[in-house]
């Protein structure tokens, strides 16, 4: 679980870090991910991995699409204007998919068998296994993609100076329409990876797309690796709490965590390159 | 620069120069205008509204309409207080749905468990979501912006989740139901009639207040802390105070509203104080333009409209629902009447300046 909200808290950090627009429709990225690859596999009759890679395919259209029909012409609008557009967009993905997929939950089979693996007297899932994987290589993907190439240092630049980037010549458009796009195909991949292990319905998108911006928050916003810790420590300690609480009560963990991580220490764990104290 | 109006540009009345002046007259009576509105406090305009809302009933009898209606009043009240919340002191809040459940919830459980009258029951829900919104605004209205909306919608979450998984208390998902009519000294609100007038003199009430409140100290005050935060300081106004109080103005108008909901609808489930109530009344606001008083009101009216007549499509109303609000936040950012009076000056503009160049030619 905590590889996932990993996962999703990473879209969240790659658009924002592209731009200061934080994406309320992540979530929904994340369902759509597993439903339609749900659908491919079972409706259309395709391979598991070109089902999960047409279905990645497809968020990222729907990413690319969304950014410009909504959100560009948006692009000088005031921060609730934002919120509320990306808001407007989940209800719209949910909804939709809603429609077309079906409101009943979907759950894809394990990519192998189910056979628990040992390692050191710890029994696992293989698909958790996977998920661990894919996580670990998504990250390297994304820490090499922002940090060693031309193109990540200019995303970074056009949300640190947008002045400064436009001066140089990148196109600050450009760069949060492929941060859209990126980040739509990280919450697919999230989607497709966690499927098999939970059910995905059309409305479960809009929990899993918040709780993966606490863990964004909590790690430290605007940091990769804040990301994946912050999205690790809120699924251990959610997963914890079980121990203490009714499990109806879940839910309320990962907000109660985000007032307190709000309210004690705005910056998260690792500490934010876009908070600074005065800000405050 | 001071242009003088040429000598030429004096001209006689030309009648096909109707075609704009005639409508711009009908819609300056009708719309409220954002920018002149603190010239006389009240026009008459505002008689106007208030007895096209009072007659509006009598013309159409039809019950659905009255009940349409109540639920745009009810609307109403949540996003005027939101209004002077986001509109006037520039925050962002998404949770007060979670102020309108703790209203609707203490009326509930008061008048179902412990027999009080709806009428006190009222005044506690009112003073439980201020207090609740006391403790909860002292924390989360240090946050700016996003994190700020974050907070508060994690403290929605948090309500709901508490609503659903207390059952002893609140009736978990299924709710409290046989909830009493309002009623005040003996006189029970139980037709849609009598809570239409119910529901939109408690509107005229509030609206009158807060009209009075932003032309207050504390008004002004709303005002400098949405221009900034740092200037309003300097200038001696206690800023974290300031937003307290209007959060917890705000969250009491919620508090009123979720108790005449209860009592309305005779049920408190918690389906109706998630997202599903807060992206609307924040859609009010917007649409009614940020910091206006009358916005609010027209958006709460149109917004339940909209909701009202979509509710007959089934499934299909939720699509065509966020496709209409994401295409008005895409035109409209700073709400229809606000955008349509910056359309009608341009047009104005656009209307002289031909004049002036078929002048020119001539």
């Amino acid at each position: 679980m905590g590889a996932i909200y990993a996962l999703v808290a990473l879209g969240f950090v790659t658009i924002s870090r592209a731009s200061q627009i934080i994406n309320f429709a992540q979530g929904e990225f994340v369902m759509l991910g597993g439903v339609a690859t749900f659908f491919l596999l079972n409706g259309v009759r395709l391979p598991y991995p070109l089902a999960a890679l047409i279905a990645v395919m497809i968020v990222v259209l729907v990413g690319f699409a969304m950014y410009l029909s909504v959100l560009y012409p948006l692009r000088k609008a005031s921060i609730l204007i934002l919120i509320m557009a990306t808001l407007g967009i989940s209800i719209f993905l949910s909804s939709t998919s809603g429609l077309i997929f079906g409101t009943l939950p979907k759950a894809l089979p394990p990519f192998t068998d189910e056979q628990p693996l040992m390692f050191w007297g710890i029994s696992m899932l293989p698909q958790s296994v996977w998920v661990l994987v894919s996580t670990l290589v998504l990250l390297t993907f994304l820490y090499l993609l922002s940090h060693r190439t031309l193109l990540g240092k200019a995303m970074e630049a056009s949300s640190t100076d947008p002045l400064g980037a436009d001066l140089l010549g990148i196109s600050r458009s450009l760069m949060v329409f492929l941060a859209f796009g990126v980040s739509a195909g990280v919450g697919a991949f999230a989607g497709i990876l966690i499927t098999p292990i939970f059910f995905t319905s059309y409305n479960s998108g809009t929990l899993l797309g918040l709780k993966g911006f606490i863990a964004a928050v909590l790690g430290g916003w605007g940091k990769n690796s804040g990301a994946i810790l912050g999205g690790f420590v809120l699924g251990i300690v959610e997963s914890l709490s079980l121990a203490f609480i009714p499990s109806g009560y879940k839910d309320a963990v990962a907000f109660v965590i985000l007032l307190l991580i709000l309210y004690f220490r705005p910056k998260g764990i690792l500490g934010s390159p876009f908070i600074d104290s005065r800000r405050w | 620069m001071s242009s003088q109006p040429a000598k030429g540009a004096q001209k006689e009345f030309r009648k096909r120069d109707l075609f704009y002046l005639v409508p711009l007259w009908v819609l300056s009576l009708i719309a409220p205008d954002p920018y002149l509105y603190h010239k006389k406090e009240f026009k008459r305009k505002d008689l106007y509204y208030l007895g096209a809302i009072g007659l509006a009933p009598l013309t159409w009898s039809d019950p659905h309409f009255h009940h349409v209606m109540v639920l745009a009043g009810i609307y109403a009240i949540l996003a005027l207080g939101l209004s002077l919340f986001m509109g006037y002191a520039g925050q962002i809040s998404l949770g007060h749905a979670a102020f309108f459940g703790i209203g609707a919830y203490t009326t509930a459980i008061l008048t179902t468990r412990h027999g009080f009258s709806p009428f006190v029951a009222l005044w506690a829900s009112v003073l439980s979501a201020s207090a609740v919104a006391y403790l909860i605004g002292r924390p989360i209205l240090k946050l700016k912006g996003y994190f700020l909306a974050l907070a508060t919608l994690g403290f929605g979450e948090i309500f709901l989740v508490m609503v659903r998984e207390s059952t002893d208390l609140t009736g978990g998902v299924i709710g409290i139901f046989g909830i009493p009519w309002f009623s005040v000294a003996g006189f029970s609100f139980d037709t849609y009639l009598k809570q239409y007038y119910l529901i939109w003199g408690v509107v005229a009430g509030l609206f009158i207040f807060s009209k009075n409140l932003v032309r207050s100290k504390l008004g002004r005050a709303l005002l400098a802390v949405a221009a900034s935060e740092d200037a309003a300081s300097s200038v001696g106004i206690n800023v974290p105070r300031i937003k307290l109080e209007i959060f917890v103005l705000g969250a009491a108008f919620a508090g009123l509203a979720g108790s005449l909901f209860a009592c309305i609808m005779s049920t408190a489930n918690p389906e109706t104080f998630g997202l599903g109530v807060t992206v609307p009344i924040v859609m009010m606001v917007i649409l009614g333009g940020m910091g206006t008083i009358y916005g609010p009101v027209a958006g709460a009216i149109l917004l339940t409209w909209l909701m009202d007549i979509l509710s007959r499509y089934q499934e299909y109303s939720l699509p065509i629902y966020s496709i209409i609000l994401i295409l008005l936040l895409i035109f409209f950012p700073d709400g229809i009447g606000t955008r349509l009076n910056v359309r009608i000056l341009y047009l104005i503009g656009y209307w002289a300046k031909k004049r002036k160049r078929d002048e020119g030619k001539l």
